[in-house]
């Protein structure tokens, strides 16, 4: 895999010279996906479904062929694919339309990002559910043999992040999943943070749900997906609901379409289902593996060169296995957004500063005050790593 | 404390231009909030701590270093020197207002007058005031001149010479114009007016410039003593009573509409030039005219 060659596919790295470490918020987009998108607009621009004439139907196809695509990357069945917003809508979903008339407690970690705990925490309240933790060391690695005691008769769903915003570790999902099952409870995966760096396959996964953004994948913003299986699917209450979403209606009564079309109400992100697709194509072409071990070696040498800045401060476990390209650190006591706002100032390096939007999570990791972020994808370099590098060193003597 | 600083400079900024009104806004919040812990957005008091270290680091790391370490207790420092600076200019402007210079009545060094420019000057209509030269040429030099202003005493050297090698060329008009940041000058116009109404205006002019920070002092007494000398029967009651007061005040309200801001300034042919030089730099542009043959 060449980052050199895969750069000359964003027009945003060819129009500005900064280095962009800031992935796990959000990517930048190839030039493919930029192109796709402009298709919808310029030469389809119908709506899907509903009307009959020759655009809606080129609509409709193209709307659907990108479910596909979605689907064949992921590894899942076409009906399978449901679109939302982002991971975020994906996860509310989820979450606020499972079925807990039998089973009133939900499962998951302290290291979820706001988007996953917020909806659990909601349930709690308005609904009055338990929720149980997941069993954590101190740097946030899963203890996986007392995973299974949380694990009990009563949980509902256990959901739990595929690899986090705040680390960049891999958590053992399938083992989880294996547990959750044989105690009857359902798997909600957030893999937002996962999907677009590790080879992601649904079935292997073994989860019931699953959760994703097309923007932290190269794709556009405003698109995302919730996968599930389809009984699981079968099985969820609805949600949003309105046009599209029923096969018919009377005053008295609505039935409702089988999903995924159950969940998609309203006229949908047709240009961000195509451009997400051609985010799919983009990167199964370069390969997930590749992609991996890319950014295997791009974690080595960020943690490297972490470490070698004198008073830095490591969040989470120290190694670079099981992880995508992402750090979360401090230096010595300078202020995480001070550190963040001078890499940007000193050598335009794009740094996410803060509690990223996991503060339970950041408390646990031992910076409740927050900490820095650096976070890569493919095109980022080992030589921006040593400017990086660099910079840190220079900033490190300041304090 | 620097967010304090930001609060007034963003507040100041954003009533002229929309532009500074987001961060006059981030000001404020950050100036009423004073929170310690934000989760989730940077402040504005970090952005501008990060932006100054990372501009002083590329000067001198060490120097950035120091400023770090020290930033709270600088940006006190500076908060203070800020509003400190701004009463003083502050204090300036008012100044400026009242005696047209910043520094009040004692004048110097201002920078305000930068502001002044002779290009905005508007030309003087009337020929109100004390005449002399050839009435009928084609180039009119007006002076607009203070007896007391150490400036106009300066200039007066080149009026003479001015007078003396172009009377016959120029028409010279000069209206007095007392700056109330001199002490009797107001006074010293109606004296010098009342000479002029026994035919004496310009002998006693050279008395007053000759012996200027006197008559400052002593005002009436110095103005009749020096009457007494030029044998002037009818100053006393001219002076007492003010009869010239009218025709002083003519050419002061004249001056103010033409936007004087400082003594001596000249017109030549409606050209203008203001402060020290002016004499000589009105006498160029005679020359200039005069060669371009248009007396
Ligand atoms: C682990 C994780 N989950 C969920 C989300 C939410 O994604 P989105 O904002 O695209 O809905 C993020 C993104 O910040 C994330 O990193």
């Amino acid at each position: 895999m060449d980052a050199a060659k895969i750069r000359q596919d964003f027009p945003a790295l060819q129009k500005s010279k900064a280095i962009y470490f800031d992935n796990a918020c959000t990517t930048l987009k190839p030039k493919q996906v930029i192109e796709a998108q402009r298709i919808y607009y310029e030469e389809l621009a119908g709506c899907a479904g509903r009307s009959s004439h020759s655009i809606a139907k080129k609509t409709t196809e193209r709307f659907e062929e990108s479910r596909r695509k979605v689907a064949k990357f992921i590894g899942c069945l076409e009906n399978e694919v449901v679109w939302t917003k982002n991971a975020t809508e994906a996860l509310n979903l989820a979450v606020r339309s499972f079925d807990y008339s039998k089973r009133r407690k939900i499962v998951t970690t302290r290291l979820e990002h706001h988007s996953l705990l917020l909806p659990i925490m909601e349930m709690r309240r308005k609904e009055g559910l338990e929720i149980g933790f997941l069993p954590l060391g101190a740097d946030g690695a899963l203890d996986e043999e007392k995973a299974a005691d949380a694990i009990d008769s009563k949980t509902a769903l256990v959901a739990i992040h595929c690899a986090t915003n705040t680390t960049g570790l891999r958590c053992p999902v399938e083992k989880i999943a294996k547990i959750a099952h044989e105690r009857g409870a359902a798997v909600l995966v957030d893999g937002a943070q996962a999907v677009p760096h590790f080879k992601i396959d649904f079935r292997k996964m073994g989860a019931d749900f699953l959760a994703f953004s097309g923007h932290k994948m190269l794709g556009p913003t405003g698109i995302g997906c919730l996968i599930g299986k389809a009984d699981a699917l079968e099985n969820l209450e609805t949600f949003l609901v309105g046009g599209e979403t029923v096969e018919q209606v009377d005053i008295e009564r609505a039935v409702f379409l089988p999903p995924p079309k159950k969940f998609e109400a309203g006229i949908q992100n047709y240009a961000g289902a195509i451009g997400m697709a051609a985010a799919c194509e983009y990167l199964a072409k370069i390969g997930m593996e590749n992609v991996e071990r890319h950014e295997q070696r791009l974690a080595e040498r960020l943690l490297e060169a972490i470490a070698s800045v004198p008073g830095s401060t490591l969040y989470g476990a120290k190694t670079h296995k099981g992880r995508c390209a992402l750090a979360s650190f401090n230096i010595k006591s300078i202020k995480p957004h001070q550190v963040a706002l001078m890499c940007d100032s000193l050598s335009g390096i794009a740094l996410r500063s803060g509690v990223f939007c996991a503060q339970p999570a950041m408390s646990l990791l031992g910076a409740p005050q927050g900490a820095v972020r650096a976070s890569l994808y493919i095109y980022n370099t080992e030589e921006e790593i040593g400017i990086f590098g660099e910079t840190l060193e220079k900033i490190s003597k300041i304090a | 404390m620097l967010c304090f600083v930001a609060l007034f400079v963003f507040g100041a900024l954003s009533v002229f231009s929309a532009k500074y009104r987001p961060l006059a806004a981030r000001a404020f919040d950050c100036a009423a909030r004073k929170i310690t812990l934000r989760p989730c957005q940077t402040g504005l008091d970090d952005e501008i701590r990060a932006a100054s270290i990372a501009g002083i680091m590329r000067i001198s790391p060490p120097a950035a270093a120091f400023a770090n370490r020290h930033f709270e207790a600088l940006s006190v420092i500076f908060t203070l020197i800020f509003f400190a600076s701004m009463i003083v200019a502050l204090q300036g402007i008012a100044n400026f207002a009242v005696y047209g210079n910043c520094n009040g009545p004692e004048g110097g060094f201002c920078i305000y007058s930068g502001l002044q420019n002779p290009a905005f000057l508007k030309t003087p209509k009337t020929s109100e005031g004390i005449v002399a030269g050839n009435l009928s040429s084609g180039i009119t030099v007006v002076e607009f001149g203070c007896y007391i202003c150490p400036y106009t005493k300066e200039a007066e050297e080149g009026v003479q010479r001015l007078l003396e090698n172009y009377a016959s060329r120029v028409a010279f008009v000069y209206k007095p114009f007392p700056l109330a940041a001199h002490k009797n000058s107001f006074e010293a116009a109606i004296a010098a007016s009342c000479a002029g109404e026994e035919g004496k205006y310009w002998e006693y002019r050279k008395m007053l410039f000759a012996n200027q920070s006197w008559f400052a002092q002593e005002g009436e007494r110095a103005f009749k003593q020096a009457a007494r000398k030029l044998n002037l029967t009818g100053f006393d009651r001219c002076y007492d009573e003010r009869l010239v007061e009218n025709k002083i005040n003519a050419t002061l309200q004249e001056g103010k509409e033409c936007g004087i801001y400082g003594t001596p300034t000249f017109f030549v042919n409606g050209k203008a030039f203001v402060g020290q030089r002016a004499a000589e730099e009105a006498e160029a542009e005679i020359r200039r005219l005069l060669a371009e043959g248009r007396a």
